[in-house]
């Protein structure tokens, strides 16, 4: 469908180049700027040369900020895929990367961890274990609930009804966690918190073996998808007389989703609003809705701006970072905010 | 395979769905309907009596209870969904809302069993879908945004869309429902002709009876007394449209091939005159509740005349300059 509209063609291939230099740029301002500003030529002779290197930047750059910069570019993507899938899937702007509970599931499962066995766990446990049981425990969440999900979908055949016990589980499970946190210590309680905050720093080169390939999975699942996301556009029945399959090509959505949107919560936190805003930048920006343009646009624009938050939330020259949960919430709010004031009419109107 | 081979039967079907509970809710029973290639079909009935049921079963989105459905002699429920898609096209009553969707892109949505994975449009592809916006008259519309579009506009388009998927049936639930009366009788044309020179099976529900009945070569008529399928015409003949509404006030004139509402007379006039005006003067009447009638004995005689109207009542004689203005005086209270 890209083809119908030839003198659109150019501005996408257009479009994709410039946001293609942007990527890069914004990539290597990520590796460069922080808490230390390292010089450009480090980073070409950490990377591509051994001897005429500086240590500490070697490590500064290999150890923490390229495997930063990476895990900005999959939250960023994966995020923004998955909230673009579930936007058109549930057929409603509003929807995001958490709608089937996806996150609640991931933060009761650390709540239960960090909180439940409080009693029984050491304090500054994770300062020895680094981010793994928090990581797997987040991971076992997520993925139970989307096991149910997967399960309720098979049985039940609105979509509305899945949208809405998404819903309900979401909040059941955040009242359990509010319990959880009322009888937990204080250590363990900060532990909880600054997880729901979000990092992106925390995640290892070991971790990124298991985050990437879980990623690209998800990735590959939503290109396979591409047609039957264009068909979910018209609406299930439309689909359905189109010839797609509703509930396989939606159990291998969501099974896309959850992928991607539960292995990034779990290594990085509930990482709020870059899920919903971004599909919808992506519309702004390249005027269709084809994704065949608009998945590969979501990953590229999702990196962007998650690069952009990671550079903002580290604040170059100073020694603290900000929580990135609350950079991304204050680049995606207005986002969400115009698009509603935008699309006021449509509401009103059905 | 032949495409002008597609007949369609329901033998003996019964549809209907699963209610919450889970029991099984029969709601239309022991149909026994046909279309062939090149006809136009209307399925009739009150409102509730499952005429979306019936179209959304037909076109394999819900199983049905027992019976069959037999596409050119094979059993639906033996045709996966894919060839289903190369079979039958379908328009919903749903508006389709997508932002940033041009209307090509809307009718290209109709070569989707027939593109690649990516769904990546050939030049034949896009031939077709040209050729469809052709069929319906939305040329030069290519690149409007389906959201800018009035619905009538967004109607053709639609079907516009089920041509592009080149299936030798169509079904459509209400295709004239939300339409003004213009866009209704166009739609009906251009569906007419569809069927016509393309020999392709149109199986659509309306409430536009009177539009229904002009243009369509069969009815499929469904009510509580049973089902009847036919020409319009013998149907007519043979009394169902008076079955097809259960309350006292409606019926259907068989001479004037209208539906008509039933009403208590009010007084007995006798009308004098020729041609539109007294036509339209006795419609007014009419639709007040006058009992038109011929012999001497009458509570008014009515003269209509080109551009006068006069009332003899009881001797006293009035004229009038409309027929609003005959008829406020009629309904004034003496």
């Amino acid at each position: 469908m890209k083809e119908s509209v030839p003198h659109k063609k150019l501005p996408v291939a257009l479009i994709f180049s410039l946001l293609g230099i942007l990527f890069v740029l914004l990539f290597v301002a990520d590796i460069l700027l922080g808490s230390i500003i390292i010089p450009v030529k480090e980073v070409f002779y950490s990377l591509f040369s051994t001897s005429e290197t500086n240590e500490t930047y070697r490590t500064i750059i290999l150890s923490f900020r390229f495997p930063k910069a990476l895990t900005a570019i999959m939250t960023g993507a994966a995020l923004s895929l998955s909230g673009l899938q579930m936007q058109t899937v549930f057929r409603n702007p509003l929807a995001g990367p958490y709608v089937l509970g996806i996150s609640a599931g991931a933060s009761l499962g650390v709540a239960l961890f960090v909180l439940g066995f409080s009693s029984v766990l050491a304090a500054g446990i994770f300062t020895t274990t680094g981010a793994w049981p928090l990581a797997l425990v987040a991971w076992a969440g997520s993925f139970l609930v989307m096991l149910l999900v997967l399960f309720v979908s098979m049985k039940v055949n609105d979509i509305m009804t899945i949208l809405i016990l998404g819903i309900l589980f979401t909040s059941a499970v955040s009242a359990i966690v509010s319990i959880l946190q009322y009888f937990s210590n204080e250590s363990m309680l900060k532990a909880f918190i600054v997880w729901t905050m979000g990092s992106l720093g925390n995640v290892t080169k070991a971790q990124l073996s298991v985050l990437a390939p879980a990623i690209l999975t998800g990735i590959l699942l939503a290109f396979l998808k591409i047609k039957d996301l264009n068909a979910f556009l018209l609406g299930e029945n439309y689909a359905r007389s189109l010839g797609v399959s509703i509930k396989t090509s939606r159990i291998i959505i969501f099974l896309s989703t959850s992928l991607l949107a539960g292995t990034i919560t779990a290594f990085c936190g509930p990482i709020g609003f870059i899920g919903i805003a971004v599909p919808h930048i992506c519309r702004v920006i390249f005027k269709t809705a084809n994704h065949l343009i608009l998945v590969p646009a979501v990953i590229l624009t999702g990196s962007i701006v998650m690069l952009f938050s990671d550079i903002v939330s580290q604040l170059p020259g100073m020694q603290t970072t900000l929580p990135i949960n609350s950079v991304t919430a204050l680049i995606g709010i207005p986002v969400i905010i115009w698009m509603i004031v935008k699309n006021k009419k449509f509401v009103s109107v059905s | 395979m032949k495409k002008n081979n597609f007949n369609i039967e329901l033998q003996q079907l019964s549809v209907g769905y699963e209610q919450p509970g889970g029991n099984p809710l029969e709601i239309l029973k022991a149909i026994n309907f046909s279309a062939t290639p090149g006809e136009m079909v209307a399925l009739i009935g009150s409102n509730g009596i499952g005429k979306s049921t019936l179209l959304r079963t037909l076109a394999g989105f819900q199983p049905w209870f027992s019976g069959n459905i037999q596409i050119s002699g094979r059993n639906l429920k033996n045709i996966n969904s894919k060839e289903v898609a190369r079979i039958m096209s379908f328009v919903s009553t749903e508006n389709v809302r997508v932002p940033n969707l041009s209307v090509f892109d809307l009718v290209a949505y109709g070569r989707f069993p027939y593109t690649n994975w990516i769904g990546m449009l050939s030049e034949l592809d896009k031939s077709v879908v040209d050729e469809a916006i052709k069929n319906v008259g939305l040329q030069g519309f290519e690149n409007r945004p389906v959201m800018q579009i009035s619905d009538g506009e967004r109607q053709r388009a639609m079907i516009a869309r089920a041509l592009a998927q080149d299936t030798p049936v169509i079904i459509l639930d209400e295709p004239t429902a939300y339409l003004d009366v213009s866009n209704k009788y166009e739609i009906f044309h251009l569906l007419q002709v569809l069927a016509n020179k393309k020999k392709k099976t149109i199986i659509l529900s309306t409430h536009d009876l009177n539009i229904a009945l002009r243009e369509v070569d069969k009815l499929w008529i469904a009510t509580d007394c049973g089902n009847y399928q036919g020409a319009p015409e013998d149907a007519v003949l043979q009394g169902w449209l008076n079955q097809l509404f259960k309350n006292d006030h409606v019926g259907f004139d068989a001479d004037e091939g209208e539906f008509f509402f039933k009403k208590e007379f009010k007084a007995k006039v006798k009308v004098e005159g020729g041609g539109l005006p007294l036509t339209w003067t006795l419609r007014a009447l009419n639709r007040k509740g006058y009992q038109i009638v011929m012999q001497a004995e009458h509570d008014y005689r009515v003269v209509a005349k080109e551009n006068s109207w006069e009332l003899i009542s009881k001797g006293n004689q009035k004229t009038f300059g409309s027929v609003y203005e005959l008829m406020a005086f009629l309904e004034t209270p003496k």
